[in-house]
């Protein structure tokens, strides 16, 4: 197994692209990381791409757009993971030594999606959209450890303040976001209202990986950024498991899944210096600081109260906006994680910037379901 | 709310997940699986034990009645541009007995859930098949009284 290098990252702006082919959207990502690589598409020995919603045969569509450089590629899907799945793929691909430069894509347009919604179903699956099954998250919290409406919003306003900071996000506010901004912002599904609830939307993501010795060859004197672990799991039964109609799986796996990465780099929560998780409600968020070692459970509202999560912070969450505000267009969003944790590594965050940023953490759980931990180090 | 029963005018949504009443005052069960090796029961019915990975399974039927473990009221039923003209709906996720988690809509006023409620099953039609006839779905509402 060779250790495996980030050499590159890039990404279209998430939001709302009606008129912006997804051709257009992949280009943009794809050029980005290339060029934040500093290597041609000749380069790229293998394709990862990411997607949901875009048509069958869409993987090498998109490439050949690139060039047609005969590389094997595929599609990966693994519903809100996908991104960091495919980059999993290219990480693997890489460290068994099949590859020595790989690329991972992911792409999606939301915003055009049609269903019904209603509650009338055809199936009996029925649509349990995902804020009512978050919301339920945050009902039973609230009833078990006496968490506020005000935990949840100050979450959300703090990624949507976090947003205004990354060109990239989706939602960049042009005033300071309050959490009675948040609290006053529409009901969607009890407790949870519009503005702490990730938004549907568009973009493109892309990330390149190689060994050691092709980073040192085409980026010498650059940080290297190196994948310490990459983690994925699905998941296992335990008690109160709902099959029909849960999202996502028991909160178990994400704590499984943190501890294998932890166990894995051989790096602990301790270590960590930002993390970027599966914030599509900000219930989860606050759910994940405890599920992801971050502390003891039942502690996760006296670590928001701290501050300790915010930029500035000991253990900031969501530097980019987190999926509230940067936006979660499925297929892309795991890239997006990955290259914001890549430019904070590098010191090259602006003015999202965590001090001293040496380790970072990008979890995602995706539909039906299963969970990611990557965890890079900048040496 | 009178239970409707299988006839020529009303049928399952999908066969294998309830078993519509045929009698007066029987109530609707859920169609679950119990695992003869560990004694697990499980919804929806599944042919290996998600516990124990034994082939050893049976369909059973499960309660009728459980207790509220979590809820919410869906008030802007919506994703994206994809937004219900019609009214909000509660949302909830049901511990049955003998140990399965069922998630469910809700019959009920926003509000009036609470957790630990005791809940009970029903079915409503919801929409009709090709041939006119009635679908059914459940539900499950507090217990009444």
């Amino acid at each position: 197994m060779r250790d495996v290098v980030v050499l590159g990252v890039g990404m279209h702006r998430f939001g709302i692209h009606r008129k912006i082919p997804m051709s257009q959207l992949v280009r943009t990502a794809g050029r980005a990381a290339l060029d934040d690589a500093g290597i041609g598409f000749r380069d790229v020995q293998a394709a990862y791409v990411g997607y949901l919603h875009a048509p069958v045969m869409s993987a090498p569509k998109q490439m050949k757009e690139f060039g047609l450089t005969g590389i094997p590629l595929l599609h990966v899907e693994n519903a809100s993971a996908t991104g960091s799945v495919a980059f999993r793929e290219a990480w693997m691909a890489v460290s068994g030594g099949h590859h020595d430069c790989a690329l991972a894509i992911g792409f999606d347009k939301f915003s055009d999606l049609r269903f019904d919604v209603s509650a009338q179903s055809r199936n009996i699956e029925g649509t349990i959209l995902p804020v009512a099954f978050f919301a339920m998250w945050a009902t039973r919290r609230m009833h078990e450890r006496g968490t506020t409406r005000e935990h949840l919003a100050r979450i959300a306003a703090k990624n949507w303040n976090n947003g205004a900071l990354n060109p990239m996000s989706d939602r960049q506010p042009d005033h300071r976001i309050t959490v009675e901004e948040v609290l006053a912002a529409k009901t969607i599904s009890d407790p949870l209202t519009a503005m702490m609830s990730c938004p549907v939307d568009d973009g493109a993501a892309a990330a390149i990986v190689c060994t050691r010795e092709f980073a040192d060859r085409v980026a010498p004197g650059r940080p290297r950024v190196v994948v310490k672990a990459s983690v994925l799991r699905s998941e296992t039964y335990t008690p109160g498991h709902t099959f029909l109609g849960a999202v996502i799986g028991p909160q178990q796996m994400t704590t499984d899944t943190a501890q294998a990465a932890y166990e894995a780099s051989g790096i602990g929560p301790e270590d960590i210096d930002l993390v970027q998780c599966h914030d599509a409600f900000s219930i989860e968020e606050l759910e994940y600081y405890e599920l992801l070692g971050f502390c003891r459970p039942g502690e996760a509202e006296s670590l928001l109260e701290s501050g300790a999560t915010e930029i500035g912070g000991r253990i900031p969450f969501s530097t980019d906006g987190g999926l509230i505000a940067r936006g979660h267009p499925g297929g892309p969003t795991g890239l997006a994680q990955l290259w914001e944790t890549t430019l904070q590594l590098r010191g090259e965050a602006g003015k999202r910037q965590v001090e001293g940023a040496r380790t970072g953490l990008c979890h995602l759980v995706g539909g039906g379901s299963v969970a990611i931990c990557t965890i890079l180090q900048r040496e | 709310m009178s239970e409707p029963a299988p006839t020529d005018a009303a049928v399952a949504l999908e066969e294998g997940y309830f078993h519509i009443p045929t009698a007066a005052g029987e109530p609707p069960r859920l169609i679950g699986t119990r695992c003869n090796a560990c004694g697990e029961h499980f919804y929806p019915r599944r042919e290996t034990c998600a516990k124990c990975l034994s082939e050893d399974t049976a369909e059973t039927l499960l309660s009728a009645r459980g207790t509220l473990y979590t809820h919410t009221f869906l008030v802007a039923p919506g994703f994206g541009d994809n937004q219900s003209k019609g009214d909000g709906y509660g949302v909830g996720q049901i511990d049955l007995p003998e140990g399965p988690r069922v998630q469910a809509l809700l019959l009920g006023e926003r509000g009036s859930f609470r957790i630990g409620m005791p809940m009970e099953m029903v079915l409503v039609p919801t929409g009709k098949d090709k041939q006119g006839r009635d679908l059914l779905m459940y539900r499950f509402r507090a217990v009444e009284g």
